[in-house]
């Protein structure tokens, strides 16, 4: 098969140089870079040592010079200059403002809305900035530190993202890599990109678990390895849950221990939350430690602190349980568990993770950095390095797609953890007769209404030939490539006309909303279903009385005064009825409907056969 | 680049109902390897284009082959069956009573971890109908009575729902 012959890229020659390139890490709080050393990938430190750089970018005013602070510098000045400094950008990439604003209702920063799209933009002493630029500036420094220890400009990177981010969430990380001037080789996901760091190392067969328990969000994946191939089978999480979770639930235990009613002041809310994070960070090598909040001094052992923060550590299991599920997998199927984010230095989690999947779990690469390994040795992979011994990553998308149907209804297209790439076309019909367009409206999530899904674009498809109801044929092709980016077009099969999209959307689904909308999707199943059923029932009803309506202007003159006035009692009823949300009982009035005009019915057929034969006599009269 | 091919063909295996998973899963990653387009990251535009829709292929045949469902399905559509155009008569009574039956005891189930057990007991007779199902559509379509084929197949069809209903159900149970 010559057409499976497909030329690694750039690696033909034995003599061909080794090429630069990078894994990013692009973290909330922080970030890294990863690059080859040698036989191994490992993270870059800056000229102090450090490894990490924080995420975040303080703006300086022409009089101090100007420019751009990234990093340690920058943080510092998080307080003293805060409209310029900006941190944990990244949660902001792919949203609307509005939706930023409610989400995060203490943000220093002057925000100005972008009129076009609602996209947040934010006025610093330096001129305005989009959050894609900020994290662009981010993205520039990590690169410049790796061209200075590469020795040259790179090739490409690798940027990891998480694994529910969405299709604006990608766009606008791919576009920031764009913006600062890297050539993006593959946009990655967290816990894929961590499964590589620990795959290589084991050269292992069989099922790995990745726990990503970060500072605010929880992921669980499950993959497969077999012979180099990297299978993302399910995952799942809760991005409402995370390292800060177990703050805040011992800041509460603190305040009740130390019995104070009174209102904290801001500063002592901050001093609260930094005891509570000690402790938390003591209690993970000491068996117990000593806490002063004010005048209040006690102790905590590890004991309570499992207690109280059991609710948390309950949560992260129950995630597992139903990504093993949506893997199709048990226990015991499970070969590896990988520990990933700083919230996993603590043994309450690592103890519950050991005794949930009876085996200890793997965390000798730091948690902190294995995303970015990962990353780094995927990138030496795409670009070529790697050809003799490459692997291959299989991913999947984690939201079903889908497309709004008649009666604010979600046709399902791409269920969720489908394998990527994926094309998948559906054939949708017109619903009125002489209907030539048609609104193609892409939503992201698993709920079956409409509204309580993520809207992600809406686009017309036009020129559609006036048919029947029902007659036109309209194709929508979905296809998600292998960065996650979402691509829809749709095409009339009748006539072919096409109308074609690349997706982009005017804003993005928050972590904590994907999070927040496979919850309800669980919770409001049979919700749904009622829901469903009430829509239905409404569409039923509503194309009878359409239909009604038209006969008795047409034909109304078949029918008694005394039957007019039964229909119109009939017709009253079920319109009331359309207020309201009983599904059973609009069905029941659209039956009691049906059979009081069923005579009416009869008489129009009567008369339409009456007159179609009229009209054959006279042809027949005709003809002969 | 495969565009148009027969799924069986493009995993080499052959085209019957019963299939090997193993040695398909091993061919649907040996060819991922080969067409996926982190092969083509450096590539030209088209050369990533052809890679994504090669990948598409793959995939979708290999969701499709995998399952036994989607698996019959694809067997009738061979033989220019169009398993969407339901014909009564393919619906046996006595297959119609059955369901009713079976799903009257799934409504009657009390809404509660109570019920778990219960389901899996009825999950349990569903998969042993199921795999009768099967069974007897490797036969029917192997001896090419394609009728017969399309008649198990809404029988399997059948099953299938109800086992989904089931799973779904306990998800709900056990608060997912």
């Amino acid at each position: 098969m010559a057409l499976l012959q497909i030329a690694e890229p750039g690696g033909k020659s034995a003599k061909a140089p080794r090429k630069r390139a990078v894994g990013i890490d692009l973290g909330t709080t922080n970030s890294l870079v990863a690059a080859p050393c040698g036989e191994s990938v490992e993270t870059l430190p800056d000229e102090q040592d450090r490894h990490l750089l924080p995420s975040a970018v303080r703006y300086l005013a022409e009089s101090e010079g100007g420019g751009v602070q990234v990093g340690h510098s920058a943080l510092e000045y998080s307080s003293i200059d805060p409209l310029n400094t900006i941190v944990s950008v990244k949660r902001f990439l792919g949203k609307k403002l509005a939706e930023i604003k409610a989400a995060n209702p203490f943000l220093p920063y002057r925000f100005i809305t972008d009129s076009e799209n609602e996209q947040p933009v934010i006025s610093t002493e330096a001129g305005t900035r989009t959050p894609m630029q900020v994290s662009a500036d981010i993205l520039r420094v990590l690169a410049g530190r790796a061209e200075k220890f590469l020795n040259g400009p790179l090739d490409g990177a690798v940027i990891t993202v998480p694994a529910y981010f969405n299709d604006a969430q990608r766009q606008q990380t791919r576009d920031a890599a764009l913006l600062a001037g890297l050539n993006v080789l593959r946009l990655l996901n967290e816990p894929t990109a961590a499964a590589v760091a620990y795959g290589l190392d084991s050269r292992d067969e069989g099922n790995v678990v990745v726990f990503d328990l970060g500072g605010g969000t929880f992921d669980v994946s499950i993959l497969s390895m077999q012979k180099g191939v990297f299978q993302v089978l399910a995952t799942g999480g809760d991005t409402n849950l995370g390292g800060d979770d177990f703050d805040h639930t011992l800041a509460h235990w603190i305040l009740e221990q130390a019995a104070t009613n009174d209102e904290l002041d801001p500063a002592q809310q901050s001093e609260l939350l930094t005891v509570a994070r000690a402790a938390k960070h003591g209690i993970s090598d000491n068996e117990s430690v000593e806490l002063q909040f004010g005048d209040w001094n006690g102790t905590l052992n590890a004991e309570t602190f499992a207690e109280l923060t059991s609710e948390l550590t309950d949560r992260t299991i129950n995630a597992c349980r139903r990504v093993l599920r949506d893997a199709r997998l048990k226990v015991p199927d499970i070969d590896n568990v990988v520990l990933v984010g700083g919230a996993t230095r603590m043994p309450v989690i690592r103890q519950r993770v050991a005794d949930f999947f009876q085996r200890q779990p793997l965390a000798d690469i730091d948690p902190d950095k294995v995303v970015a390994i990962g990353a780094g040795i995927q990138a030496d992979v795409l670009v070529g390095n790697k050809s003799g011994d490459a692997f291959l990553l299989l991913d999947v998308n984690p939201l079903s797609l889908g497309i709004e149907t008649v009666g604010e209804l979600v046709e399902k297209i791409i269920p969720r953890n489908t394998t990527i790439p994926v094309a998948k076309a559906q054939e949708f019909t017109t619903f009125k007769d002489g209907q030539t367009a048609m609104l193609i409206h892409v939503v992201q999530g698993e709920r079956e209404l409409v509204s309580d899904c993520r809207s992600l674009a809406r686009f017309e498809l036009r020129g559609i030939p006036s048919m029947a109801a029902g007659a036109a044929k309209i194709r929508v092709t979905f296809q998600v490539d292998a960065d996650g980016l979402l691509g829809v077009s749709a095409t009339e099969t009748g006539t072919g006309t096409t109308a074609e999209i690349q997706v982009k959307p005017s804003y993005g689904l928050s972590s904590s909303e994907i999070e927040t909308m496979l919850k309800a999707s669980q919770e409001h199943a049979s919700e749904d279903m009622q829901a469903r059923a009430l829509h239905e029932a409404r569409i039923e009803a509503e194309q009878i009385l359409d239909a009604l309506a038209g006969a008795l202007r047409a034909d109304g003159d078949l029918l008694a005064k005394e039957e007019v006035e039964h229909i119109a009692v009939a017709t009253g009823n079920l319109e009331s009825a359309l207020q309201g949300q009983d599904s059973g009982e609009i069905h029941e009035l659209t039956e009691k409907l049906n059979s009081v005009t069923a005579e009416f019915a009869a008489r129009r057929m009567d008369k339409e056969i009456s007159r179609a034969l009229r009209g054959e006599s006279i042809s027949s009269v005709a003809d002969s | 680049m495969f565009k148009d091919r027969n799924f069986f063909d493009v995993f080499s295996i052959p085209a019957a109902f019963q299939v090997d998973l193993t040695i398909l899963a091993d061919q649907y990653r040996e060819l991922q390897a080969q067409v996926h387009p982190d092969r083509v990251a450096g590539g030209s535009e088209q050369e990533k284009l052809q890679a994504i829709q090669a990948t598409s292929f793959l995939n979708e045949a290999y969701e499709t082959l995998q399952s036994p469902q989607r698996r019959a399905a694809y067997l009738l559509e061979l033989q220019g069956i169009d398993v969407n155009q339901v014909d009564q008569s393919d619906l046996s009574p006595v297959l119609l009573m059955e369901q009713i039956e079976l799903r009257e005891q799934l409504e009657e189930l009390p809404r509660d971890e109570a019920a778990l057990d219960k389901l899996e007991q009825l999950r349990e007779s569903i998969e042993q109908r199921q795999a009768d199902c099967q069974g007897q559509f490797a036969q029917v379509i192997e001896q090419g009575s394609l009728t017969d084929a399309k008649k198990q197949y809404y029988e399997m069809q059948y099953f299938a729902k109800l086992a989904a209903e089931i799973e779904s159900l306990e998800e709900d149970l056990l608060g997912y």
